[in-house]
């Protein structure tokens, strides 16, 4: 398949790199996505990157300058494929049209839709670190000031090996002012739908609610009982199940829209395998936030939670991954496996602040638990077996700072780097920043 | 890849809900040739298009048919057939343009059942270069009378200048929507553009200014929203070229 600029065409971006064409990737609403090699002195491809070009429509001084906002502004993180530089070089194209460089999206990462048809089958704990992942690229971008305005499958895409996540589809982040798109339907905020508002940080965080309902769930969080009931699924019943009159399929005061069985399986099987904490915030961004759009779930308070679903997973002895709900421990009933039924045997946890890790062997701590920062990359401590009574659990200093191991009954002991803090309930070890209750 | 797993996630795929995609096709004398021939090959490429575009939709399981008429109408496809399995069986012309015939045999089809009652809307394309020699009209008011065909999307293309625009008017319900394609180029194009109507019905996006209402119309149509700018425009031609293909 040929696209608009023709393959092994040179190209000259602004900043007077050279890049050839190497093949066509694909066409969207926009404009044409291509795989671009970025040429050396002498003419060799260094390095391979993504060339979005604009059809002429789109190739707007509006969107001209967005873009050159996001390129001096930056990424506001790894997971975006964030625009580079522009390109608008009249040799091959007509004058005015432009594209931009970006980085090219390696392909052991699969798009949403693959999840959603089941053509990729993550685990758990996989699936949690995308919407981590996720959760936390959309949070630097709001931090920034900016929105993105288009939250949806397409523009995501995620490694089903280990989680990684990829936003790309960045040139219609704005900084407030007049946004060019109004979103995907289903992704939509109601009052968006409603033709009310406009795309904005507060609508964002519906769309990164339905995102992850649909990520856990395989579902959407407003078709229920009232999407069953309709014949032909047309923008009008769209409008009223997404805009008019939503309404949340597990809403606890209002049972008209539950799932039905033969239509709506996902939701139901996987409402009972969540944990309460993140059904909870589920049904918040489902209730109070569709009628306030300022007192959306926020990006932090999804990623306490998440936090708490990645390190709150056990295996059964079936091998399935269960998560623990800490709510059902606190009134002393135990988890139970869905999948084989069988109660999973009580799990020692540590609290630190907001998070809860349960302490199994090969578990890792992580900088977020001590320093409350969203940084699961660097290891602070892992769970480790005493040498010389393997029946005795610790925890071993990796943070590069001593910690204060506080016995059960109160005695103070230095945990040196290196050293292990035995795992003993009752027990606190005080990292320094914040203090951890076995 | 999950056979490697010791774990799977249980669950199916996200729920969706069948889009009926039917190609109507004029096969009346004067398609005869290379006009024929034309759209055979049109169609034809842009199926794997749909097929793909269909693989990147969640919402819809997409499901094609073919209905030719000439003096009479016949299904070429019977069944429904998802888009990963269908075939384009080349079309031959000879014959009237029995088009009221035709409109007839889709509404039998979009009748509850066989259409089941939980659906997309259906998308009906049709493509003709004449004028209805049967009373279209009867059948096309039955058609768009009917829930289903209330709530069609019907996109037309009128090959070459002989077709009776009217009538392709009343089919779709909107002039936009009645692409007039001038030489072969401009066919591959409209009816590609019209392929992708399925990903627009499974998701339609919210009007604003650059955009176009489809349908009949009306409160009780399905309107679904098109991006204007995307509309194909059918190529200047000499006016001499107009009926050389």
């Amino acid at each position: 398949m040929e696209g608009f600029i023709k393959k092994n065409t040179e190209l000259i971006s602004e900043c007077s790199n050279k890049y050839r064409v190497v093949k066509l990737l694909g066409s969207g609403g926009q404009g044409e996505v291509y795989e671009v090699g970025l040429l050396s002195a002498e003419g060799e491809i260094t390095s391979l990157f993504a060339l979005k070009w604009y059809f002429k429509n789109n190739a707007t001084e509006a969107q001209m300058s967005i873009l050159e906002n996001l390129i001096s502004r930056g990424s506001p993180a790894d997971v975006f494929l964030w625009p580079l530089e522009l390109v608008h070089d009249s040799r091959f194209t007509s004058t005015g049209d432009f594209g931009y460089i970006m980085p090219l999206r390696p392909n052991n990462f699969k798009g949403i839709v693959d999840l959603m048809k089941c053509r990729v089958s993550p685990t758990f704990v996989a699936l949690s670190r995308t919407a981590f992942n996720l959760t936390l690229g959309y949070e630097k971008l709001h931090g920034m000031g900016l929105a993105y305005n288009d939250i949806s499958f397409g523009n995501l895409f995620f490694n089903p090996e280990n989680g990684a996540a990829l936003i790309c589809d960045n040139d219609n982040v704005t900084a407030g002012g007049r946004v060019s798109v109004n979103g995907t339907p289903r992704f939509m905020a109601p009052e968006i739908v409603r033709g009310e508002a406009q795309p904005s940080r507060n609508t964002d965080l519906f769309s990164l609610a339905v995102l992850l309902f649909y990520l856990f769930m395989v579902h959407h969080p407003l078709e229920g009982a009232l999407e069953a009931k309709i014949k032909a699924l047309d923008i009008y019943a769209m409008e009223k199940l997404y805009g008019r009159k939503p309404v949340f399929i597990f809403d606890p005061d209002n049972e008209s829209n539950r799932p039905v069985k033969g239509y709506h399986d996902n939701a139901i099987i996987y409402w009972d395998i969540f944990p309460k904490r993140i059904k909870d915030l589920f049904i918040e961004s489902f209730t109070v936030g569709i009628e306030h759009p300022e007192r959306r779930v926020t990006e932090r308070r999804w990623l306490d939670a998440i936090i708490n679903l990645l390190f709150g997973v056990v295996k059964c002895s079936c091998k399935s991954e269960v998560f623990y709900d800490d709510d059902l421990a606190a009134d002393g009933v135990g988890t139970t496996c869905w999948n084989c039924g069988k109660e999973i045997p009580p799990v020692t946890k540590i609290v630190i602040g907001k998070s809860r890790a349960l302490l199994m062997k090969d578990t890792k701590l992580y900088r977020h638990h001590i320093a409350g920062n969203f940084e699961l990359t660097e290891a602070v401590a892992s769970v480790t077996q005493n040498p010389n009574n393997p029946n005795q659990w610790g925890l071993r200093n990796e943070s590069g700072a001593e910690w204060t191991y506080i016995g059960v009954d109160g005695s103070r002991t230095p945990v040196a780097v290196g050293k292990s803090a035995l795992i003993a309930k009752g027990a606190k070890i005080d990292f320094g920043e914040q203090v951890g209750e076995i | 890849m999950s056979e490697t797993k010791e774990f799977k996630r249980p669950g199916g795929e996200l729920s969706n809900r069948p889009l009926h995609f039917i190609w109507v096709v004029d096969c009346s004398g004067s398609m005869h040739g290379e006009k024929i021939g034309k759209v055979n090959h049109a169609i034809q490429s842009t199926i794997p298009e749909m097929a793909d575009a269909a693989r990147n939709n969640p919402y819809a399981e997409l499901l094609i048919r073919t209905l030719k008429f000439s003096s009479g109408a016949q299904w070429v496809t019977p069944e429904p057939v998802n888009v990963d399995n269908f075939c384009w069986s080349d079309l031959e012309a000879g014959g009237v343009t029995d088009m009221g015939n035709a409109f007839d045999l889709i509404s039998s089809q979009l009748t509850i059942p066989p259409m089941s009652d939980r659906a997309l809307p259906p998308v009906l394309v049709l493509i003709s270069d004449g004028q209805p020699t049967d009373d279209y009209k009867t059948a096309l008011d039955k058609l768009l009378a009917l829930p289903w065909g209330k709530k069609s999307v019907r996109i037309a293309i009128s090959i070459g200048q002989d077709a009776d625009v009217s009538i392709l008017n009343e089919f779709t319900g909107n002039r936009d929507l009645v692409l007039q394609a001038n030489n072969s180029a401009d066919l591959v194009k409209m009816i590609k553009w019209a392929s992708t109507a399925a990903a627009v019905v499974s998701a339609p996006a919210t009007p604003d200014s650059t955009t176009v209402a489809g349908g009949a119309g009306g409160s009780n149509s399905s309107p679904i929203i098109f991006d204007i700018n995307n509309i194909p425009v059918p190529e200047e031609s000499d006016p001499d070229d107009i009926n050389v293909w």
